[in-house]
């Protein structure tokens, strides 16, 4: 009599993984395993149709019931079918191994490293080496002395996949120091370096694991590097020659985190040697051509030697032309643009190389990029160039195909978009030239004084630098129109500022508008002197140096113009009624910090100016007020800058009456 | 301290000068009138950098600007004998002699290039400021600015001179600065802040 043929599909065979748990579907439950197991090896869309099907919990359930059904180990065929399966979803998916992860599946699989039968041994060894290739897996807790030594016991077995195991865990658990001394105490880096000459996915394993127990630990590193008199090193360095991309990007990864902390793989021609091979891993269309420039960028951050070399080597120029040929993944992307960034964060040489307007295109395509990293990696990287004056000054970033993205990045939904958008925004707003027109026409002001009123204090003070740096020798009418928009209250309010860095920007912002013009200057009064008592109050309340300098050069511009402004001035710092300012300008000079005694006799170089009419009256009053005094205290100022002011101010204030204007 | 950081910290900050060069040392009225801008610096590596303005150029139509980038003479990045552009170090000395700052370091300058000289507390700085491109013009405008300018600063007054030094140009040429008030009666500040 014929019967119905067995389902194959997902849905039934999910169903009855349920279905048929128990000893006495032993056949069936087998049989649909290994359906499952089949059906998802190598085929990620199967993967994830399983896991929406609830079937990893399933078969972890399998899994525990039959491994701790009887005394000797539970049903050994079905416990080898359910972990292979749940190896396999773990494996190349990372929901798979998050699924596998939250169902419980690792300690059961662990306490099968310790079952009587080999293949099953073989098989949860097997599974676990794959979960522990995601980053996903749980941490294990390697400190514990027994923890320890089944660790070693695992390093150490004859069973390849549970050798491999264990150097997995390493490589993912290890992160702490007291755990690197542990392993290197245990002699685990020896073993780690026999294992270099295994099976290619044990070679990479151990590799990984090498650069967990060394990196930021010079002791460790020092011993690895001592290893069978320098071998350890010879090996590394022939490893990143080596046939297989994984391999030489992870053999750099260990010599790039053994150099960081000793003398060893230090010297200039092995960190030229990485940096070749890193810049030519670029070029692999697997994960290691996306992870190279990261590498890269670790390497040389804040490392100006490397930095130099790296130019000298034409690596900017082969960066540079492979990214000119355009479809570039954007985790590769990304990478290239932050190593770009950082090589230009100094070196005018590097910023000079990326100017060309072929590179200019790719980051006006970077800008306009679908994902937020490429986007703000392309803001840094153009925020670094323009760090150049001398392209500055060539009126260089005025260029509207990339102004004009740029600007439209302040509208982006990402935070973090809009204050890399803003760092390169405030330097490609110097404009020397005094065409500031491109941020402007582009519609920019009205974005930037948007931002500065928002509650993200980075966004707030990066657009307010901005601004200030708009304002800067800009032509009177620019700068009349940025006030327009920012308007003499909001001013006000950036100056009273919660944020130190704000108000020491919106007081320069000020400082700018009103130097070289003194019809300008009027705008500190305006509105009942909305600014100027916000200055005033600032000084007197605020013990943040950098906002009393900013303050006191603010006064000081103020002080250049006619004489009803030196009056004003001398008025708020030494009022008829009160000492209060008096102390304060007194305070100020006595201070440690240099500029602000400096910023401070500027001021009074300014008020004491002998061609005013009332210069004289108002050197009588800071006579009066015990300035003065102070002042020829500061004769031999060990500031020099301070020491030729201070002289200065009191050859004005011995001209007689008579002589002055 | 050094009067590098005063050069940042007051002059440079001020940023503006203006003066004259004379083009020939004979002829006084030749004098070009001349504004200088200083537009950044670096002091870590002895760099700062501006632009140069002369106004009254015969054979341009409009004021020409050009963008120059100095070297600090701090010892340090760089020494007196410039070893560049065509300058030998006998060139190098007779252009420093010019200045009177000069002459009490002279006989060090001759032992050691003034390596072992101690410049934190000397009142005047040294540097050479050499044009890297026209700003407003092109190349073809009949100018050139194959030569540099030896340069020494006042930190007392803040005036600047300089010796232009060209070995195919009237030598000498004399630069004379002063710091700008523009229009005011008074000194004052304005500045920027790169990212």
């Amino acid at each position: 009599m014929p019967t119905l043929a067995a389902s194959n599909r997902p849905e039934d065979l999910a169903a009855s993984l349920s279905e048929v748990v128990g000893v006495e579907n032993g056949a069936a439950l087998l049989k649909t395993l290994r359906e499952v197991k089949n059906q998802i090896i190598g085929n990620k869309t199967k993967k994830l149709q399983y896991l929406h099907l609830g079937a990893v919990p399933k078969i972890v359930s399998v899994l525990a019931s039959a491994s701790s059904g009887t005394a000797d180990g539970g049903d050994s065929v079905i416990i080898v079918q359910a972990a292979a399966a749940l190896g396999s979803f773990a494996c190349g998916v990372e929901d798979g191994a998050r699924a596998v992860v939250e169902a419980g599946a690792v300690p059961h699989l662990v306490r099968l490293l310790s079952h009587p039968n080999g293949k099953v041994i073989d098989a949860g060894a097997r599974s676990l080496r794959m979960i522990f290739q995601s980053k996903l897996a749980p941490k294990y807790d390697m400190l514990p002395e027994e923890n320890m030594r089944f660790l070693l016991s695992l390093l150490n077995s004859e069973n390849e996949n549970a050798t491999e195991l264990a150097v997995r865990i390493i490589a993912h658990s290890c992160d702490k120091r007291e755990e690197q001394n542990a392993l290197c105490d245990a002699r685990v880096l020896q073993r780690l370096l026999h294992l270099l000459e295994g099976s290619l996915s044990q070679r990479d394993a151990s590799l990984a694991s090498i650069v967990a127990i060394v990196k930021n630990n010079s002791e460790v590193a020092r011993t690895f590097a001592s290893i069978d008199n320098g071998k350890s090193l010879g090996a590394l360095t022939e490893l990143i020659h080596d046939r297989y991309p994984r391999t030489r990007y992870l053999a750099c990864m260990c010599l790039i985190a053994i150099g960081e902390v000793s003398s060893f793989a230090h010297d200039l021609q092995t960190k030229t040697n990485l940096i070749l091979v890193l810049a030519k891993l670029l070029e692999d269309s697997s994960e290691v051509g996306d992870d190279s420039p990261f590498a890269l960028l670790d390497m040389i951050a804040d490392k100006e030697e490397l930095q130099v070399q790296i130019v000298a080597i034409n690596v900017v120029e082969k960066f540079c032309n492979y990214l000119e040929k355009g479809s570039i993944p954007p985790r590769r992307l990304q990478g290239i643009l932050l190593a770009l960034a950082e090589l230009c964060s100094k070196s005018e040489i590097c910023r000079g190389q990326l100017i060309s307007p072929q590179f200019l295109n790719v980051i006006v395509d970077a800008l306009q990029h679908e994902n937020a990293g490429v986007r703000i990696a392309a803001c840094t990287c153009l925020k670094n160039i323009s760090r150049s004056v001398k392209n500055l000054c060539a009126g260089r970033f005025s260029n509207e195909s990339f102004i004009v993205p740029l600007v439209k990045l302040l509208n982006d939904p990402s935070t973090s978009v809009q204050d890399a958008t803003l760092g390169a925004i405030c330097n490609v707003s110097i404009d020397f030239t005094s065409k500031k027109a491109a941020i402007v026409k582009c519609g920019g002001l009205p974005l930037l004084v948007q931002i500065s009123k928002s509650i993200d204090p980075s966004l707030r003070l990066k657009s307010v630098c901005a601004l200030r740096n708009l304002m800067f020798i800009a032509d009177g009418t620019l700068k009349e129109y940025i006030i327009s928009e920012l308007t003499i209250s909001e001013l006000t309010c950036l100056i009273c500022d919660s944020e130190h860095l704000i108000q020491e920007q919106a007081l320069a912002l000020v400082s700018n508008f009103i130097n070289g013009s003194i019809d300008l200057i009027e705008l500190v009064f305006a509105e009942d002197g909305l600014i100027i008592n916000a200055v005033m109050r600032q000084l007197r309340s605020n013990f943040a140096t950098q906002v009393s300098i900013q303050g006191m050069f603010l006064l000081c511009n103020i002080a250049a113009g006619d004489e009803s402004h030196k009056e004003a001035v001398l008025s708020y710092l030494i009022p008829l009624k009160s000492d209060e300012y008096a102390h304060l300008l007194i305070r100020f000079m006595q201070s440690k910090d240099k500029l602000l005694r400096t910023a401070t006799v500027w001021c009074i170089l300014n008020l004491t100016d002998p061609a005013g009419a009332n210069s004289s009256d108002r050197v009588r009053r800071l006579q009066d007020g015990g300035i003065i005094s102070q002042i020829k205290t500061m004769v031999n100022d060990p500031w020099l800058d301070c020491k030729f002011r201070v002289r200065k101010v009191l050859e004005q204030c011995m001209i007689p009456q008579s002589m002055r204007m | 301290m050094s009067p590098l950081d005063i050069l940042l910290n007051s002059l440079l900050t001020l940023q503006a000068f203006a003066g004259t060069q004379n083009v020939s040392s004979l002829q006084k009225d030749e004098a070009w009138r001349v504004n200088v801008r200083i537009q950044g610096c670096d002091l870590d590596n002895g760099y700062l950098c501006g632009t140069m303005e002369a106004l009254n150029v015969p054979l341009a139509d409009t004021p020409v600007v050009t963008f120059w980038e100095g070297e600090f003479i701090d010892v340090r990045n760089y020494t007196f004998y410039t070893g560049k552009w065509e300058a030998t170090p006998d060139d190098d000395i007779r252009h420093w002699s010019k200045f009177p700052s000069f002459s009490p370091l002279l006989s060090q300058v001759e032992a050691d290039g003034g390596k072992s000289l101690d410049l934190s507390s000397y009142p005047f700085v040294f540097m050479r400021w050499k044009e890297q491109y026209f700003v407003n013009v092109g190349i073809d405008c009949g100018l050139t600015i194959a030569g540099f300018y030896y340069v020494c600063f006042s930190c007392s007054d803040g005036s600047i001179t300089g010796f232009y030094y060209d070995p195919n140009s009237s030598p000498f040429q004399k630069l004379e600065l002063k710091t700008t008030n523009e229009r005011l009666a008074g000194f004052t500040f304005s500045s920027y802040q790169l990212q």
